[in-house]
């Protein structure tokens, strides 16, 4: 049985479609990322998932639960975690007291142990809390029960690189003692780093969905190139190189070909400065899915 | 489950001890100028228009019973006293969903109905301060103008102003599941309290408009009927009681149905 199952799931504000005929399934145990740039979509499915907005068309099932059957859902609550990306808490309690609060409402079994990785200052009052002292007590509640599957909004905003570090290793912990996480992200490499598969939203839309591995091979490299003298656009382009931009003696473009065709391609050049990295991910939804996305509309 | 309803309780402490403070230091006042009322009450009630005495429904303003039922419980208990609890009520729900707590609380497995239950029900802390602060400050109080207060009918006064504070805790609860904005919730209960009370006191002048006063939740809560006449309107607690419960029904069918 899939974690999380979505049939279609639309969401309309006026004439604005939020979401807009979404169809996925999350599988037990894996850790499902969740793809966008902001305002696209992303924080509308979660919160339908947890019952919070009804769906204007289709459905989708949280563990095994219709969200339209609001008592069915409201059980398996239980067995949910859920990190959202704007923590509201009670700001006149202390971490303590608010993880309490949780507590009795669903259980904190394994709070301790991740109260030894995540370390809010639990007495004090949460109003004193920077964002990443938020952050990890929101991780904490989410976890703390022990719950099968995991929903998380931007989890790592506010988080300094070594608790994010920390937290990707805790998710692939959980995931390998069968919890299943749904990671919401507009970060692509986070996503790349942590999950297994992906699904790509953008206005509304599921644009993508596979294996972060195959994402990837036909995401490509952004190169970035300064060379001792101008481009001549004719010699140097490949047509693996897409999205090119020439000024002067500086060339970038996005890189989809084997890269030790590149390398050598590169050494008959001089070459003033270099940087290859990771696309940005609206540098992927324009040039892999933009014909897609035409074409189908 | 009642992690709501403890943690709400808690919260209302505060506000209900501070509360309770400014209504206890405010009945001194009001008593410390009793002995020059009792002497002077003729000429008082002459004074002043007609519309007044209706608005607060002075009778007997010499005698304690007539000082404290148509002086400070129309202005200490009913007018403030209910615009706390619209207050309260209006902060209930909105609070928490302008706020996002309500996002973190909903993914518990706690239903829409029990929120607003719980919530509703941690106004046993406002309730049972407030009236215990009054009761004892007012049956101590009247002692030292040398006055004595059955205490029976100043338990009846607090008993059965509870259904009336139900109430105006209920308009602001529903104001609170049906607008976006705690704000608006809040100044949109005391709003509603305040013109109710008025349009009651401003109906009982002539016969005209008299029904309007009906459909106001003041016209069924009367401490000067309890304290000078010695008449326990039960029938009217009963009528608050239920409105109090319609509106409970109406927010928590509201709350359900709405996107947060």
């Amino acid at each position: 049985m899939a974690a999380i199952s979505l049939e279609n799931l639309t969401k309309r504000y006026g004439d604005v479609s939020a979401n807009d005929g979404i169809t996925l399934a999350v599988e037990e145990g894996e850790i499902f990322g969740y793809l966008g740039p902001n305002g696209a979509g992303k924080t509308t499915t979660i919160r339908q998932l947890l019952g919070l907005i009804k769906p204007t068309d289709g459905t989708a099932t949280v563990l095994g639960a219709d969200i339209r059957n609001r008592k069915a859902l409201t059980e398996v609550k239980a067995d949910l975690g859920y990190l959202p990306d704007d923590l509201g808490f009670d700001e006149r309690l202390t971490g303590n007291q608010a993880l309490d609060y949780f507590a009795r409402m669903r259980g904190d079994e394994q709070r301790e142990e991740l109260l030894e990785l995540f370390h809010p200052p639990l007495e004090k009052k949460i109003e004193t809390y920077s964002a990443g002292n938020r952050r990890m007590l929101g991780i904490v509640q989410a976890f703390m029960h022990d719950p099968e599957l995991v929903i998380m909004d931007e989890p790592t905003a506010g988080l300094d690189p070594l608790k994010q570090d920390r937290l990707h290793q805790f998710l692939a912990e959980e995931t390998a003692s069968g919890t299943t996480i749904f990671f919401s992200s507009h970060i692509l490499s986070e996503v790349q780093r942590v999950c297994d598969r992906v699904g790509i939203i953008r206005e509304g839309q599921l644009v993508a969905l596979e294996d972060i591995e195959k994402l990837l091979d036909r995401s490509g490299k952004h190169v970035w190139l300064h060379l001792r003298e101008d481009v001549i656009e004719s010699e140097f382009v490949t047509e693996e190189m897409i999205n090119v931009e020439i000024t002067d003696n500086a060339i970038q473009f996005t890189y989809t070909g084997d890269y030790n065709s590149l390398l050598s391609h590169l050494t008959s050049y001089e070459i003033d400065d270099i940087e290859i990295s990771n696309p940005q991910l609206d540098d992927i939804f324009k040039h892999y899915y933009s014909e897609e996305y035409t074409e189908d509309s | 489950m009642t992690a709501i309803l403890r943690i709400e309780s808690r919260n209302r402490v505060r506000s209900s001890v501070i509360l309770t403070g400014v209504f206890v230091i405010t009945s001194l006042f009001f008593l410390a100028v009793f002995p020059a009322m009792r002497d002077g009450a003729e000429a008082i009630e002459e004074a002043f228009p007609e519309y007044m005495i209706g608005l607060f429904g002075f009778e007997e303003l010499h005698t304690i019973e007539g000082f404290l039922g148509g002086y400070v419980y129309p202005f200490i208990w009913v007018i403030f006293g209910g615009i706390y609890f619209a207050y309260a009520g209006a902060g209930m729900i909105a609070s928490d969903i302008e706020h996002r707590r309500m996002d973190l609380l909903l993914s518990n497995p706690v239903s829409r109905e029990s929120v607003i239950i719980q919530s509703v029900a941690s106004l046993w802390v406002p309730l049972v301060v407030l009236n215990l602060g009054m009761a004892i400050t007012l049956f101590g109080g009247v002692q030292l103008v040398d006055e004595t207060l059955d205490p029976v009918l100043l338990s009846m006064v607090h008993l059965l102003s509870v259904p009336y504070f139900l109430v105006c805790a209920g308009i602001g609860l529903v104001l609170s599941v049906s607008v976006k904005r705690v704000g608006t919730a809040q100044v949109g209960a005391i709003g509603l309290v305040f013109m109710s009370w008025l349009i009651e006191g401003l109906s009982e002048m002539g016969e005209t408009y008299e029904w309007l006063g009906t459909a106001t939740p003041h016209r069924y809560y009367d401490s000067t009927e309890i304290l000078v006449h010695e008449e326990y309107a039960l029938g009217d607690a009963v009528i608050l009681m239920v409105t109090f419960l319609v509106l409970v029904t109406a927010a928590v069918a509201i709350f359900v149905r709405r996107d947060i």
